[in-house]
Protein backbone atom coordinates (compact mmCIF):
# COMPACT_ATOMS: atom_id res chain seq x y z
CA UNK A 1 0.00 0.00 0.00
CA UNK A 2 1.38 3.45 -0.12
CA UNK A 3 -1.24 6.75 -0.08
CA UNK A 4 -0.61 10.26 -0.09
CA UNK A 5 -0.34 12.14 2.95
CA UNK A 6 -1.18 15.86 3.45
CA UNK A 7 -0.84 18.24 6.58
CA UNK A 8 -4.02 19.69 7.24
CA UNK A 9 -3.71 21.57 10.75
CA UNK A 10 -0.38 23.20 12.11
CA UNK A 11 -0.10 24.09 16.34
CA UNK A 12 3.33 25.41 18.18
CA UNK A 13 4.62 27.50 20.35
CA UNK A 14 8.10 29.02 20.86
CA UNK A 15 9.89 32.01 22.04
CA UNK A 16 8.91 33.94 19.09
CA UNK A 17 4.88 32.94 19.33
CA UNK A 18 2.01 31.36 21.88
CA UNK A 19 0.43 30.00 18.81
CA UNK A 20 0.76 29.35 15.10
CA UNK A 21 -0.38 32.83 13.88
CA UNK A 22 1.38 34.74 16.19
CA UNK A 23 4.65 33.25 15.66
CA UNK A 24 4.05 33.16 11.89
CA UNK A 25 3.56 37.04 11.83
CA UNK A 26 6.79 37.66 13.48
CA UNK A 27 8.80 35.04 11.84
CA UNK A 28 7.73 37.16 8.29
CA UNK A 29 8.92 40.60 10.39
CA UNK A 30 12.28 39.01 11.52
CA UNK A 31 11.73 39.58 15.56
CA UNK A 32 14.38 37.66 17.10
CA UNK A 33 13.13 35.85 20.53
CA UNK A 34 16.73 35.47 21.98
CA UNK A 35 17.23 37.14 25.50
CA UNK A 36 19.72 36.87 28.09
CA UNK A 37 18.07 35.12 31.01
CA UNK A 38 19.64 33.98 34.49
CA UNK A 39 18.56 29.97 35.40
CA UNK A 40 18.81 28.38 38.52
CA UNK A 41 18.76 25.20 40.82
CA UNK A 42 17.55 25.91 44.52
CA UNK A 43 19.61 29.42 46.02
CA UNK A 44 22.81 28.41 45.13
CA UNK A 45 22.81 27.45 41.12
CA UNK A 46 22.75 29.94 38.29
CA UNK A 47 23.62 30.21 34.73
CA UNK A 48 23.21 33.50 32.97
CA UNK A 49 23.32 32.78 29.15
CA UNK A 50 21.34 33.79 25.63
CA UNK A 51 18.27 31.36 25.01
CA UNK A 52 14.87 32.00 23.28
CA UNK A 53 12.40 31.09 26.10
CA UNK A 54 8.58 30.84 26.07
CA UNK A 55 7.77 33.40 28.64
CA UNK A 56 3.88 33.43 30.10
CA UNK A 57 3.25 29.76 29.56
CA UNK A 58 2.11 28.88 33.39
CA UNK A 59 -0.48 31.00 32.82
CA UNK A 60 -2.09 28.81 30.28
CA UNK A 61 -1.75 25.69 32.17
CA UNK A 62 -5.14 25.85 33.67
CA UNK A 63 -6.76 26.21 30.68
CA UNK A 64 -5.05 23.03 29.42
CA UNK A 65 -6.93 20.76 32.37
CA UNK A 66 -6.01 18.78 35.49
CA UNK A 67 -4.03 16.30 33.96
CA UNK A 68 -1.13 19.03 32.53
CA UNK A 69 -0.66 19.66 36.52
CA UNK A 70 0.95 16.14 36.60
CA UNK A 71 3.18 16.52 33.63
CA UNK A 72 6.47 18.27 33.24
CA UNK A 73 6.83 21.52 30.72
CA UNK A 74 7.85 19.32 27.54
CA UNK A 75 4.42 17.32 27.62
CA UNK A 76 2.32 20.63 28.56
CA UNK A 77 3.84 22.50 25.32
CA UNK A 78 2.95 19.15 23.57
CA UNK A 79 -0.52 19.29 24.38
CA UNK A 80 -1.06 23.00 23.99
CA UNK A 81 0.58 22.60 20.43
CA UNK A 82 -1.93 19.44 19.59
CA UNK A 83 -4.82 21.29 20.71
CA UNK A 84 -4.12 24.02 18.12
CA UNK A 85 -3.60 21.62 15.76
CA UNK A 86 -6.70 19.80 16.39
CA UNK A 87 -8.65 23.12 16.19
CA UNK A 88 -6.90 24.14 12.97
CA UNK A 89 -7.69 20.79 11.00
CA UNK A 90 -11.31 20.64 12.19
CA UNK A 91 -10.63 17.23 12.67
CA UNK A 92 -13.45 15.33 14.98
CA UNK A 93 -11.67 11.67 16.21
CA UNK A 94 -15.16 10.16 17.21
CA UNK A 95 -16.49 8.13 14.77
CA UNK A 96 -13.99 5.48 14.34
CA UNK A 97 -10.86 7.74 13.01
CA UNK A 98 -9.65 7.89 16.54
CA UNK A 99 -8.89 3.79 16.90
CA UNK A 100 -6.94 4.52 13.57
CA UNK A 101 -4.85 7.42 14.46
CA UNK A 102 -1.24 7.71 15.39
CA UNK A 103 0.57 9.96 18.39
CA UNK A 104 4.19 10.34 17.02
CA UNK A 105 5.35 12.86 19.37
CA UNK A 106 9.53 12.90 19.80
CA UNK A 107 11.82 14.60 22.27
CA UNK A 108 15.49 14.74 22.08
CA UNK A 109 15.27 14.45 25.67
CA UNK A 110 11.87 14.45 28.14
CA UNK A 111 11.10 15.40 31.46
CA UNK A 112 13.90 17.53 32.16
CA UNK A 113 12.43 19.87 34.62
CA UNK A 114 11.51 16.98 36.65
CA UNK A 115 14.94 15.36 36.11
CA UNK A 116 16.44 18.68 37.81
CA UNK A 117 13.18 18.87 40.29
CA UNK A 118 13.98 15.34 41.36
CA UNK A 119 17.88 15.36 41.73
CA UNK A 120 18.21 18.60 43.40
CA UNK A 121 15.41 17.08 46.49
CA UNK A 122 17.20 13.82 46.45
CA UNK A 123 20.88 15.26 46.31
CA UNK A 124 20.43 18.98 48.19
CA UNK A 125 18.03 18.48 50.32
CA UNK A 126 17.59 14.44 51.04
CA UNK A 127 13.89 14.32 49.92
CA UNK A 128 12.21 11.93 47.92
CA UNK A 129 11.35 12.35 44.28
CA UNK A 130 7.63 13.07 43.47
CA UNK A 131 6.04 9.82 43.42
CA UNK A 132 4.74 10.56 39.39
CA UNK A 133 8.06 11.80 38.52
CA UNK A 134 8.92 8.72 36.24
CA UNK A 135 5.43 9.43 34.42
CA UNK A 136 6.55 13.35 33.76
CA UNK A 137 9.98 12.04 32.68
CA UNK A 138 9.22 9.59 30.08
CA UNK A 139 9.82 10.89 26.50
CA UNK A 140 6.70 9.09 25.79
CA UNK A 141 4.29 11.12 27.88
CA UNK A 142 3.59 13.33 25.19
CA UNK A 143 2.38 10.68 22.87
CA UNK A 144 0.52 8.55 25.85
CA UNK A 145 -1.03 11.80 26.93
CA UNK A 146 -2.37 13.05 23.60
CA UNK A 147 -3.93 9.30 22.99
CA UNK A 148 -5.41 9.72 26.26
CA UNK A 149 -6.66 13.61 26.02
CA UNK A 150 -7.84 11.93 22.36
CA UNK A 151 -9.23 9.06 22.47
CA UNK A 152 -6.38 7.76 19.53
CA UNK A 153 -6.04 4.02 19.58
CA UNK A 154 -3.44 3.73 16.68
CA UNK A 155 0.03 3.36 16.85
CA UNK A 156 2.02 6.13 19.70
CA UNK A 157 5.67 6.39 20.36
CA UNK A 158 8.61 8.88 20.94
CA UNK A 159 11.52 8.95 18.12
CA UNK A 160 14.64 9.80 20.03
CA UNK A 161 17.50 11.36 17.75
CA UNK A 162 18.66 14.55 18.97
CA UNK A 163 18.38 17.21 16.67
CA UNK A 164 16.45 15.21 13.89
CA UNK A 165 13.48 13.90 16.69
CA UNK A 166 10.60 16.20 14.89
CA UNK A 167 11.36 15.86 11.11
CA UNK A 168 11.69 12.09 11.65
CA UNK A 169 8.96 11.69 13.86
CA UNK A 170 6.94 13.59 10.86
CA UNK A 171 8.73 11.79 8.44
CA UNK A 172 7.76 8.15 9.94
CA UNK A 173 4.49 9.13 11.11
CA UNK A 174 3.34 10.01 7.24
CA UNK A 175 5.06 6.54 6.39
CA UNK A 176 3.03 4.66 8.84
CA UNK A 177 0.20 6.50 6.81
CA UNK A 178 1.44 5.61 3.84
CA UNK A 179 1.45 2.10 4.41
CA UNK A 180 -1.85 2.01 5.72
CA UNK A 181 -0.77 1.52 9.54
CA UNK A 182 -2.62 4.46 10.30
CA UNK A 183 -5.27 6.77 8.42
CA UNK A 184 -4.35 9.58 11.08
CA UNK A 185 -1.60 11.20 12.67
CA UNK A 186 -0.64 13.86 15.73
CA UNK A 187 3.04 14.40 14.45
CA UNK A 188 5.40 16.62 16.01
CA UNK A 189 7.58 16.99 19.11
CA UNK A 190 8.52 18.99 21.73
CA UNK A 191 11.46 20.21 24.15
CA UNK A 192 11.64 22.15 27.30
CA UNK A 193 15.32 22.09 28.49
CA UNK A 194 15.51 25.43 29.77
CA UNK A 195 16.70 24.12 33.27
CA UNK A 196 20.14 24.76 34.91
CA UNK A 197 21.00 21.56 34.84
CA UNK A 198 20.54 20.80 31.03
CA UNK A 199 22.36 24.74 30.42
CA UNK A 200 25.31 23.60 32.45
CA UNK A 201 26.16 20.55 30.38
CA UNK A 202 24.77 21.77 26.97
CA UNK A 203 27.92 24.83 28.16
CA UNK A 204 30.17 22.60 28.48
CA UNK A 205 30.44 21.29 24.78
CA UNK A 206 31.84 24.60 24.22
CA UNK A 207 29.19 24.98 21.34
CA UNK A 208 27.19 27.89 22.40
CA UNK A 209 27.13 31.28 21.05
CA UNK A 210 27.57 34.05 24.38
CA UNK A 211 25.32 36.70 22.40
CA UNK A 212 22.85 35.96 19.10
CA UNK A 213 22.14 33.26 16.91
CA UNK A 214 23.79 33.78 12.91
CA UNK A 215 23.35 31.35 10.93
CA UNK A 216 25.64 31.20 7.48
CA UNK A 217 27.15 34.51 8.71
CA UNK A 218 30.78 35.04 8.85
CA UNK A 219 30.66 36.15 12.85
CA UNK A 220 28.44 32.67 13.90
CA UNK A 221 29.38 32.44 17.40
CA UNK A 222 27.72 29.07 17.80
CA UNK A 223 23.88 27.58 18.73
CA UNK A 224 20.77 29.38 20.76
CA UNK A 225 19.32 27.14 22.49
CA UNK A 226 15.03 27.41 22.93
CA UNK A 227 12.09 26.14 23.80
CA UNK A 228 8.89 24.84 22.12
CA UNK A 229 6.97 22.37 20.20
CA UNK A 230 5.03 21.85 17.73
CA UNK A 231 2.61 19.16 16.35
CA UNK A 232 0.87 18.54 12.61
CA UNK A 233 -2.13 16.61 11.93
CA UNK A 234 -1.48 14.38 8.81
CA UNK A 235 -3.89 12.28 6.97
CA UNK A 236 -4.49 10.51 3.86
CA UNK A 237 -5.33 12.58 1.28
CA UNK A 238 -8.17 10.94 -0.45
CA UNK A 239 -10.16 11.13 3.18
CA UNK A 240 -9.47 14.79 3.59
CA UNK A 241 -10.23 15.76 0.30
CA UNK A 242 -13.57 13.95 0.85
CA UNK A 243 -13.90 15.65 4.74
CA UNK A 244 -13.42 19.21 2.88
CA UNK A 245 -10.12 19.85 4.86
CA UNK A 246 -7.77 22.66 4.41
CA UNK A 247 -5.05 21.09 2.91
CA UNK A 248 -1.30 23.08 3.32
CA UNK A 249 1.03 20.61 1.36
CA UNK A 250 1.39 16.95 1.00
CA UNK A 251 4.59 15.58 2.32
CA UNK A 252 5.86 14.12 -1.01
CA UNK A 253 9.39 13.05 0.53
CA UNK A 254 11.11 12.04 3.29
CA UNK A 255 14.49 11.06 3.40
CA UNK A 256 16.64 9.51 6.58
CA UNK A 257 19.99 7.86 7.04
CA UNK A 258 23.23 8.05 9.11
CA UNK A 259 26.23 9.51 8.48
CA UNK A 260 27.88 6.60 10.24
CA UNK A 261 31.26 8.52 11.02
CA UNK A 262 31.30 10.92 13.88
CA UNK A 263 29.69 11.57 17.17
CA UNK A 264 29.79 15.60 16.52
CA UNK A 265 31.28 16.43 13.15
CA UNK A 266 28.51 16.16 10.35
CA UNK A 267 29.28 14.73 7.37
CA UNK A 268 28.36 16.68 4.00
CA UNK A 269 27.74 13.07 1.86
CA UNK A 270 25.15 12.27 4.77
CA UNK A 271 23.26 15.59 4.74
CA UNK A 272 23.66 15.51 0.95
CA UNK A 273 22.01 11.63 0.64
CA UNK A 274 18.72 12.76 2.85
CA UNK A 275 18.18 15.55 0.61
CA UNK A 276 18.47 13.60 -2.29
CA UNK A 277 16.56 10.35 -1.17
CA UNK A 278 13.85 13.06 0.41
CA UNK A 279 13.47 14.69 -3.70
CA UNK A 280 13.43 11.43 -4.92
CA UNK A 281 9.77 10.94 -4.97
CA UNK A 282 8.90 14.50 -5.37
CA UNK A 283 9.02 14.85 -9.37
CA UNK A 284 10.23 18.08 -10.69
CA UNK A 285 9.93 21.64 -9.22
CA UNK A 286 10.86 24.61 -10.65
CA UNK A 287 14.50 25.43 -8.59
CA UNK A 288 13.18 29.22 -8.38
CA UNK A 289 9.91 28.08 -6.41
CA UNK A 290 12.17 25.95 -3.77
CA UNK A 291 12.79 26.96 -0.28
CA UNK A 292 15.17 25.07 2.15
CA UNK A 293 14.38 25.75 5.70
CA UNK A 294 18.16 24.97 6.40
CA UNK A 295 19.09 23.28 9.53
CA UNK A 296 21.33 26.18 10.14
CA UNK A 297 22.17 25.99 13.82
CA UNK A 298 24.99 28.75 13.72
CA UNK A 299 27.68 26.63 14.47
CA UNK A 300 31.21 26.91 12.81
CA UNK A 301 30.61 23.25 11.20
CA UNK A 302 27.07 23.15 10.53
CA UNK A 303 26.76 26.02 8.25
CA UNK A 304 29.45 25.15 5.48
CA UNK A 305 28.34 21.64 5.67
CA UNK A 306 24.96 22.20 4.73
CA UNK A 307 26.02 24.45 2.61
CA UNK A 308 28.54 22.13 0.64
CA UNK A 309 25.09 19.26 1.03
CA UNK A 310 22.38 21.76 -0.71
CA UNK A 311 25.32 22.02 -3.67
CA UNK A 312 25.66 18.25 -4.08
CA UNK A 313 22.10 18.12 -3.77
CA UNK A 314 21.14 20.24 -5.64
CA UNK A 315 23.75 20.94 -8.23
CA UNK A 316 23.18 24.42 -10.59
CA UNK A 317 19.87 24.87 -9.00
CA UNK A 318 21.35 25.37 -5.94
CA UNK A 319 21.94 28.92 -7.19
CA UNK A 320 18.88 29.33 -8.09
CA UNK A 321 16.91 28.33 -4.39
CA UNK A 322 16.25 30.24 -1.40
CA UNK A 323 17.48 28.89 1.78
CA UNK A 324 17.24 30.49 5.56
CA UNK A 325 17.37 29.67 8.88
CA UNK A 326 14.45 30.38 11.68
CA UNK A 327 16.86 29.32 14.12
CA UNK A 328 17.55 32.75 13.96
CA UNK A 329 14.68 34.09 15.40
CA UNK A 330 13.63 31.15 17.64
CA UNK A 331 16.42 29.14 18.64
CA UNK A 332 17.12 26.00 18.42
CA UNK A 333 14.65 23.98 19.74
CA UNK A 334 16.76 20.51 19.62
CA UNK A 335 14.57 17.81 19.13
CA UNK A 336 11.46 20.15 18.57
CA UNK A 337 13.46 22.02 16.00
CA UNK A 338 11.87 20.38 12.87
CA UNK A 339 8.45 20.14 14.17
CA UNK A 340 8.47 23.89 15.04
CA UNK A 341 10.85 24.23 11.29
CA UNK A 342 8.02 22.54 10.12
CA UNK A 343 5.68 24.49 10.47
CA UNK A 344 7.58 27.60 9.57
CA UNK A 345 7.76 25.88 6.26
CA UNK A 346 4.68 25.32 5.48
CA UNK A 347 3.26 29.27 6.65
CA UNK A 348 5.89 30.55 3.92
CA UNK A 349 3.95 27.46 0.93
CA UNK A 350 0.99 28.95 2.25
CA UNK A 351 1.83 32.50 2.11
CA UNK A 352 3.98 32.51 -0.28
CA UNK A 353 7.16 34.76 1.84
CA UNK A 354 10.48 33.41 3.24
CA UNK A 355 10.98 34.02 6.61
CA UNK A 356 14.68 35.78 7.07
CA UNK A 357 17.84 34.22 8.40
CA UNK A 358 18.28 37.12 11.17
CA UNK A 359 20.99 38.66 12.62
CA UNK A 360 22.98 37.86 9.22
CA UNK A 361 25.99 40.56 9.46
CA UNK A 362 28.90 39.54 7.05
CA UNK A 363 29.28 36.59 4.49
CA UNK A 364 31.26 33.40 4.68
CA UNK A 365 32.66 32.75 1.80
CA UNK A 366 32.20 28.86 2.77
CA UNK A 367 28.07 29.76 3.04
CA UNK A 368 27.45 31.38 -0.39
CA UNK A 369 23.89 30.62 -1.08
CA UNK A 370 20.81 32.73 -0.69
CA UNK A 371 20.04 32.78 2.78
CA UNK A 372 17.21 35.67 2.63
CA UNK A 373 19.24 37.41 4.96
CA UNK A 374 17.35 40.10 7.37
CA UNK A 375 14.18 40.66 5.43
CA UNK A 376 11.47 37.83 4.34
CA UNK A 377 11.28 37.93 0.73
CA UNK A 378 7.51 37.43 -1.10
CA UNK A 379 8.11 34.45 -3.79
CA UNK A 380 6.38 31.67 -4.40
CA UNK A 381 6.78 28.56 -3.41
CA UNK A 382 6.04 25.24 -4.64
CA UNK A 383 8.56 22.40 -3.22
CA UNK A 384 10.11 22.90 0.22
CA UNK A 385 12.50 20.93 2.46
CA UNK A 386 12.97 21.37 6.11
CA UNK A 387 16.20 19.96 6.65
CA UNK A 388 17.48 18.27 10.41
CA UNK A 389 20.49 17.03 11.27
CA UNK A 390 21.68 15.54 14.68
CA UNK A 391 24.42 15.05 17.09
CA UNK A 392 25.37 11.46 16.59
CA UNK A 393 25.05 12.28 12.89
CA UNK A 394 21.17 11.20 12.08
CA UNK A 395 19.72 12.85 8.54
CA UNK A 396 16.37 13.55 8.49
CA UNK A 397 14.77 15.67 5.90
CA UNK A 398 10.81 16.69 4.93
CA UNK A 399 9.54 17.18 1.31
CA UNK A 400 6.44 19.74 1.54
CA UNK A 401 4.62 19.84 -1.84
CA UNK A 402 1.65 22.02 -3.15
CA UNK A 403 -1.28 19.78 -3.85
CA UNK B 1 -10.84 16.50 65.67
CA UNK B 2 -7.04 16.23 66.41
CA UNK B 3 -4.51 18.94 64.23
CA UNK B 4 -3.42 16.02 62.53
CA UNK B 5 -7.12 14.88 61.27
CA UNK B 6 -6.82 18.46 60.35
CA UNK B 7 -4.00 18.11 58.16
CA UNK B 8 -4.87 15.04 56.58
CA UNK B 9 -8.13 16.87 55.79
CA UNK B 10 -6.90 19.93 53.86
CA UNK B 11 -4.29 17.68 51.65
CA UNK B 12 -7.33 15.20 50.41
CA UNK B 13 -9.21 18.84 50.24
CA UNK B 14 -6.28 19.82 47.59
CA UNK B 15 -6.73 16.73 45.32
CA UNK B 16 -10.69 16.18 45.62
CA UNK B 17 -11.16 17.84 42.54
CA UNK B 18 -15.05 16.63 42.40
CA UNK B 19 -15.85 17.63 45.16
CA UNK B 20 -18.59 21.22 46.22
CA UNK B 21 -17.98 22.49 49.82
CA UNK B 22 -16.12 21.08 52.74
CA UNK B 23 -15.13 17.52 52.90
CA UNK B 24 -16.02 15.87 56.69
CA UNK B 25 -14.78 12.51 58.09
CA UNK B 26 -18.54 11.18 56.41
CA UNK B 27 -17.95 12.19 53.14
CA UNK B 28 -17.73 9.30 50.77
CA UNK B 29 -14.46 8.60 48.57
CA UNK B 30 -16.03 8.15 45.28
CA UNK B 31 -17.92 12.38 45.85
CA UNK B 32 -13.97 13.28 45.72
CA UNK B 33 -13.23 12.52 42.50
CA UNK B 34 -9.81 11.79 42.66
CA UNK B 35 -8.45 8.75 40.92
CA UNK B 36 -5.91 5.64 41.81
CA UNK B 37 -3.03 7.66 41.42
CA UNK B 38 -4.56 10.58 43.41
CA UNK B 39 -4.04 8.15 46.91
CA UNK B 40 -0.12 8.04 46.09
CA UNK B 41 -0.02 12.12 45.79
CA UNK B 42 -1.93 12.37 48.56
CA UNK B 43 0.59 9.77 50.60
CA UNK B 44 3.39 12.16 49.67
CA UNK B 45 1.81 15.46 50.57
CA UNK B 46 1.23 13.76 54.10
CA UNK B 47 5.05 12.93 53.73
CA UNK B 48 6.02 16.09 53.07
CA UNK B 49 4.04 18.12 54.86
CA UNK B 50 3.73 16.42 58.23
CA UNK B 51 7.28 14.99 58.02
CA UNK B 52 6.67 11.20 58.93
CA UNK B 53 7.25 8.14 56.57
CA UNK B 54 4.51 6.31 55.15
CA UNK B 55 5.28 2.88 53.99
CA UNK B 56 3.45 1.20 51.66
CA UNK B 57 3.57 -1.01 48.65
CA UNK B 58 0.34 0.14 46.03
CA UNK B 59 0.43 -3.57 44.75
CA UNK B 60 -0.59 -4.90 48.26
CA UNK B 61 -3.67 -2.00 47.80
CA UNK B 62 -2.74 -1.25 51.75
CA UNK B 63 -5.75 1.13 51.79
CA UNK B 64 -8.51 -1.60 51.59
CA UNK B 65 -11.83 -1.36 51.02
CA UNK B 66 -12.38 2.51 51.81
CA UNK B 67 -15.07 4.10 51.79
CA UNK B 68 -14.80 7.48 53.68
CA UNK B 69 -12.94 10.02 54.13
CA UNK B 70 -12.83 9.05 57.85
CA UNK B 71 -11.19 5.52 56.43
CA UNK B 72 -8.82 7.45 54.32
CA UNK B 73 -7.55 9.46 57.04
CA UNK B 74 -7.51 6.27 59.70
CA UNK B 75 -5.38 4.12 57.02
CA UNK B 76 -2.82 7.10 56.32
CA UNK B 77 -2.22 7.55 60.38
CA UNK B 78 -1.74 4.02 61.07
CA UNK B 79 0.54 3.31 57.71
CA UNK B 80 2.52 6.82 59.32
CA UNK B 81 2.40 5.03 62.44
CA UNK B 82 0.31 8.15 64.16
CA UNK B 83 -2.91 6.36 65.01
Amino acid sequence: MSRRVVVTGLGGLCATGADVSEFWANAKKGVCGISRRTLTAGEEFSITLPVAPIDGFEARLESLGREMSRADRFTQLAVAAADEAIADAGVDFAGGLGARTAAIIGTGIGGQTTFDTAYLAMLKHGKKPHPLSILKIIPNAPASHLSIRYGLKGPAFAISSACASGAHSIGVAADLIRHGSADAALAGASEALLTYGAMETWKAMHIMSDELCRPFSKNRKGLVIGEGAGVLVLEEYESAKKRGAKIYAEIAGFGMNADGKDMINPSADGAADAMKAALSTVGAADAAAVYINAHGTGTLLNDPTETKAIRAAFGADADKLIVSSTKSMHGHLLGAAGAIEAIATLKAMEGGVVPPTINYDEGDPACDLDYCPNEARARRIDLALSNSFAFGGLNAVLAFKKV
Amino acid sequence: MSDIDKGLLEIIKGHAIGLTGEPTRETPIADLGIDSFSIVEIIYEVEEKLGVEVPFNANENPLGNMKTVGDLIDAVKKLAGKE
